[in-house]
């Protein structure tokens, strides 16, 4: 009996030996990275097209060779689930750094909040970490591990009203004069609007004739939007978070005569483009309402766009999509130019990258360079608006799909 | 007033109260921090270590809620207020003065405090769901603040040097030590006020509150002492809270999930013990974080429904939290040998008055106890007592009688300060009483009991007691000797050490007379005593209020049992829709007519 245990016991650790062994030196060409976003609660949706599109691009960077500088290797994707909460998110990314010691790279957490509590615990990993959240606090803590590929809310602010009032000009041969501004009170919002309240509108050489906040979710839009239908702005400025606000607003907008892009009507982020819009109201309604975002479907996507749309059988990718698929590219780059799987050495080479192909073409601006915050260079912002049903890239002219349509009075 | 002297062989204090040594109830606490803060030794992976800290901080957290609303049963669904409010005080304390959170978080704890004082003072007018219901709103209200005032994300710089002066450390193991520091000063907190006068009367306070302020306790202030002490430590906490995760955002300290959490720790747990909130938190914080880390990516969503589940159980077979379940499983066996081995002979009842008693002239009588002169109080148009007057000698037994809906509970209610007079006049011993609070009736001199007897049930019957004894005890040593006089007096000393929840009807009486008395009340209301009892009952609980009328105290009883009433008291009044029918000794009030046909109608009365 004794001795049949032992033996037992010897053959088991030599076989465990010899597995290890063998794991180590048969499989040299993996590189494991991480994609840390809410895949449950109330921000799961958005966390689950963002796994969609880290997961295509990780088959596609291994498909296509994989890391050259590394022989070949191939990227392995760990996910983890960031949950609902700041809490949630800063457990799941301790767990991230602690339980899997050679990641060199990670992308995550969607909501700013999240990737806030998140980066707090890669920069002191010195794990680099992109991010596409807006929030303008992740590059200006000091941090040196955190790469943000999207522009910031005011930054966005500051650059699509001149680009719209452009747009309006060149369709109407008129420059709108009046704005009304209808907004949640979420932090996104408020900072889309703030640069033109902050100058009452002159920075933009606009008047704002409605000037309402509100704070969701919204119980009845018909104030809101009488206001709008009596001051008869010349265009309006509408964020909005929440997807059944916005349902609310725009059904409110059409049933007073001036929605279906009667009133050019201009949102920010993603939840006015997002699949569930489509959903949960009359599509239709939706026609020419736009909305900017740091990122959307573009021009020269085509092979992209039609196989995540294949394989995920999501309608489109939105930003979430796009932009993870193009985080896989850019740390795959970043890994060819280190030439050894290292955190470090990738994030150096995330510091010094310049690039304006491959991965940039996946990104507004079409170029992949960090300034020493971290923050994208000239990463610009897309304008997205509803037509026949769908919500296509309209700016800038070298992403979009198709024309703006702004309505001639 | 300790005029009574209890018999040689009566159970002594010791007995009754068995001292326990400190160390006793301080040993698991150090042992449980010790061996936390030992595996943590143990530990290098930094997620284990955040968890280790994150269980202690939900703990403390649990304990601050506990602390208030355990004890005090009054639930509080707005604790997120002062832990948001500590969260936020040391995030932009730090951001705007370059505040240490060393110094910042005893800070916010001493805000917390006041926040709760000013939080506390309007919001204790309301009683029950209404008081619950209007804390959620201060969490909810001081969220949207705070976005409006945008700090919708706000983070505590990281700071490369000098970390440790800023509460910052690269080694996660001194988080763990910190959140044990909390934690076991969290505990210490409520072991104290456990033990205190504090604790003793939110027990108080929670098992019937109106009853709490007959005994004595002056309930708004304390009240006011455990939210405030609640409110610090749970600002405290949060203070704490915003250190570990760096990130502050409304939603995340002021969010309707973090007063839940509280509340789901101390019940799962167990609700008013010094360990159910931790117990809560060792088992729910790793079971969720588990259940995030190992479905969380593969089934999403479904660890809310486990955590859920698993809530639900537990809730089914521990109504009162798993502490309590696992204490009454321990207690069971050991219930047996609990009553005090030679139960006390009772001294000798002093002979039933009789009618030949009342006719003597009255033991020293020196004028009325108690004048009551035109008191009248009417509910809308019933006009419940109507200038009723009388007056109580001292060392009598007076009698109130008359059919259902005379105004007698009114009455009692009118004397010690529940309801308001609309007019009249009380006065005590000549001074004017009307109007004060029942808790200052009670220290003035009168004692009441209730129809319906609530005794403290988690509590043993000498704690019952002990309540009642703290309106005059100056010292605690005297207020255990005045509790162990009443139980001798009351003939439950021998059952002292039982639980309240054990006793049978007429002990319950027993120590709800003996609550009573331990406060040295002057005159004893005793409001249908009898109620509910056996013939038998009935004679043993006589016998003991003849024997506290023996040694002096002036009683006004409300019964029904008219037979048992005729043999105890001196005289009677009786009510009838709120005013006095008559007056007199026993034999006189029994053949009055007029009181008969109130009792049993004309048909009777004539009959008669």
């Amino acid at each position: 009996m004794i001795t049949l245990t032992r033996r037992h016991l010897l053959g088991t650790t030599a076989a465990g030996l010899a597995a290890v062994a063998r794991t180590a030196a048969a499989d040299p060409a993996e590189v494991k990275i991480a994609l840390l976003v809410p895949l449950s609660g109330a921000w799961g949706r958005f966390g689950v097209t963002m796994r969609e599109g880290a997961e295509l691009g990780v088959r596609d960077v291994n498909a296509q060779g994989g890391v050259k500088a590394l022989g070949g290797a191939k990227l392995k994707l760990m996910v983890f689930d960031a949950g609902d909460s700041a809490e949630k998110a800063k457990e799941a990314a301790q767990r991230m750094v602690a339980d899997q010691p050679d990641l060199v790279a990670a992308s995550g957490a969607y909501l700013s909040t999240f990737t806030l509590a998140a980066t707090e615990v890669t920069e002191r990993a010195e794990l680099p970490m992109l991010t596409l959240s807006y929030s303008d606090l992740i590059t200006n803590r000091g941090f040196r591990y955190v790469f943000q590929t999207s522009s910031r809310g005011d930054d966005q602010a500051n650059e699509s009203i001149p680009a719209l009032l452009k747009m309006a000009e060149q369709a109407t041969g008129k420059r709108p004069q009046t704005v009304g501004i209808i907004t949640d009170n979420t932090g996104a919002s408020i900072s889309f609007v703030k640069p033109l309240r902050d100058s009452n509108g002159e920075k933009f050489g606009l008047k704002i004739v409605v000037n309402e906040t509100f704070t969701p979710p919204l119980a009845d839009a018909t104030q809101l939007i009488q206001k709008v239908r009596a001051a008869r702005p010349d265009m309006l400025i509408m964020p909005v978070t929440v997807i059944s606000d916005a349902k609310q607003l725009i059904e409110k907008m059409n049933e007073f005569g001036i929605g279906r892009g009667r009133l050019p009507t201009i949102c920010s982020g993603i939840a006015v483009a997002d699949f569930d819009m489509q959903k949960n109201m009359n599509p239709a309604l939706l026609d020419g309402l736009m909305t900017v975002v740091a990122n959307w479907d573009a021009k020269g996507e085509d092979q992209i766009q039609a196989k995540f749309k294949a394989e995920t059988h999501e309608p489109w990718m939105t930003q979430n999509g796009i932009s993870t698929y193009g985080d896989m590219w850019i740390i795959k780059a970043a890994l060819e130019k280190a030439g050894k799987a290292d955190r470090h050495a990738v994030a150096d080479a995330l510091r010094t990258l310049d690039i304006t192909d491959g991965p940039a073409m996946f990104f507004p601006g079409h170029r992949i360079e960090f300034d020493s915050k971290g923050l994208r260079e000239n990463a610009g912002l897309v304008i997205v608006q509803w037509q026949k049903g769908t919500p296509i890239t309209v700016y800038p002219p070298e992403l979009a799909v198709a024309a703006p349509i702004w309505p001639k009075h | 007033m300790m005029s009574y002297v209890a018999p040689a062989d009566a159970p002594s204090v010791e007995d009754i109260f068995p001292p326990e040594a400190a160390w006793r109830s301080l040993m698991p606490i150090l042992a449980v921090l010790l061996c936390w803060g030992a595996a943590a030794f143990a530990i290098t992976n930094s997620y284990y270590l955040l968890l280790m800290t994150m269980v202690p901080v939900w703990a403390a957290f649990g304990l601050s809620w506990n602390l208030f609303s355990g004890y005090s049963g009054l639930i509080s669904f707005g604790h997120a207020a002062f832990f948001g409010l500590g969260a936020y005080f040391v995030t932009l304390a730090f951001i705007v003065f370059g505040l240490t959170p060393w110094l910042g978080i005893p800070i916010a704890g001493l805000l917390g405090a006041v926040a709760a004082l000013l939080i506390g003072l309007p919001t204790f007018r309301l009683r029950g769901h209404y008081f619950a219901l209007a804390m959620l709103a201060y969490p909810l209200a001081l969220l949207s603040i705070f976005e409006w005032l945008g700090y919708e994300e706000v983070t505590l710089p990281m700071k490369r040097e000098a970390g440790a002066t800023w509460m910052q450390f690269a080694d996660y193991h001194v988080y763990v030590f910190l959140a044990l520091a909390l934690l076991g000063g969290a505990m210490l907190l409520t072991r104290a006020v456990e033990r205190s006068r504090l604790g003793l009367a939110l027990v108080a306070i929670r098992q019937n509150e109106p009853a709490a302020e007959a005994a004595g306790i002056d309930t708004l202030r304390r009240k006011l002492q455990a939210l405030s002490l609640s409110g610090g430590l749970a600002a405290l906490t949060g203070g704490f809270y915003a250190v570990i995760l760096l990130v502050v955002t409304p939603d995340s300290v002021f969010g309707m999930l973090v007063s839940a959490q509280a509340l789901t720790l101390a019940m799962f747990g167990g609700v008013g013990s010094v360990w159910g909130p931790i117990i809560g938190a060792v088992i729910l914080i790793p079971l969720s974080e588990l259940l995030q880390a190992k479905l969380g990516a593969v089934i999403p969503g479904i660890q809310g429904v486990v955590y859920g589940l698993a809530i639900v159980a537990v809730i089914l077979l521990a109504r009162e939290g798993l502490f309590w379940r696992v204490k009454d499983l321990l207690r069971r066996p050991a219930a047996q040998a609990m009553p005090l081995a030679p139960a006390a002979t009772p001294p000798p009842a002093p002979p039933p008055r009789s009618e030949a008693t009342d006719a003597m002239p009255l033991l020293e009588v020196t004028g009325p106890l108690l004048e009551v002169t035109g008191l009248s109080r009417a509910f809308g148009g019933l006009h419940a007592v109507q200038d009723v007057s009388f007056s109580v000698r001292s060392g009598e037994i007076l009698g109130v009688i008359g059919p259902n809906g005379a105004g007698k509970t009114t009455l009692f209610n009118l004397l010690n300060g529940f309801v308001r007079p609309d007019a009249g006049a009380v006065l005590l011993r000549g001074q004017n009483i009307l109007g004060q609070q029942p808790n200052r009736i009670c220290r003035a001199g009168i004692g009441r009991t209730f129809q319906v007897v609530r005794p403290f049930a988690r509590m043993t019957v000498a704690d019952n007691v002990r309540a009642g004894a703290h309106v005059h005890g100056a010292s605690e040593a005297e207020a255990r000797a005045l509790a162990r006089a009443a139980l001798v007096r009351t003939g439950i000393a021998g059952q002292a050490r039982m639980l309240a929840s054990q006793l049978t009807n007429l002990q319950l009486r027993q120590m709800e007379l003996a609550r009573a008395l331990a406060g040295s009340p002057d005159l004893l209301l005793l409001d249908e005593p009898l109620a509910g009892l056996g013939a038998g009952e009935i004679e043993v609980l006589i016998d003991v209020v003849r024997r506290i009328a023996a040694d002096g105290v002036t009683i006004v009883i409300i019964e029904h049992t008219l037979h048992a009433m005729v043999r105890l008291v001196d005289r009677f009044i009786v009510l009838d829709h709120g005013t006095v029918l008559a007056t007199g000794s026993p034999t006189e009030v029994t053949q009055n007519p007029a009181v008969i046909e109130a009792y049993l109608g004309k048909a009777w009365a004539e009959h008669a």
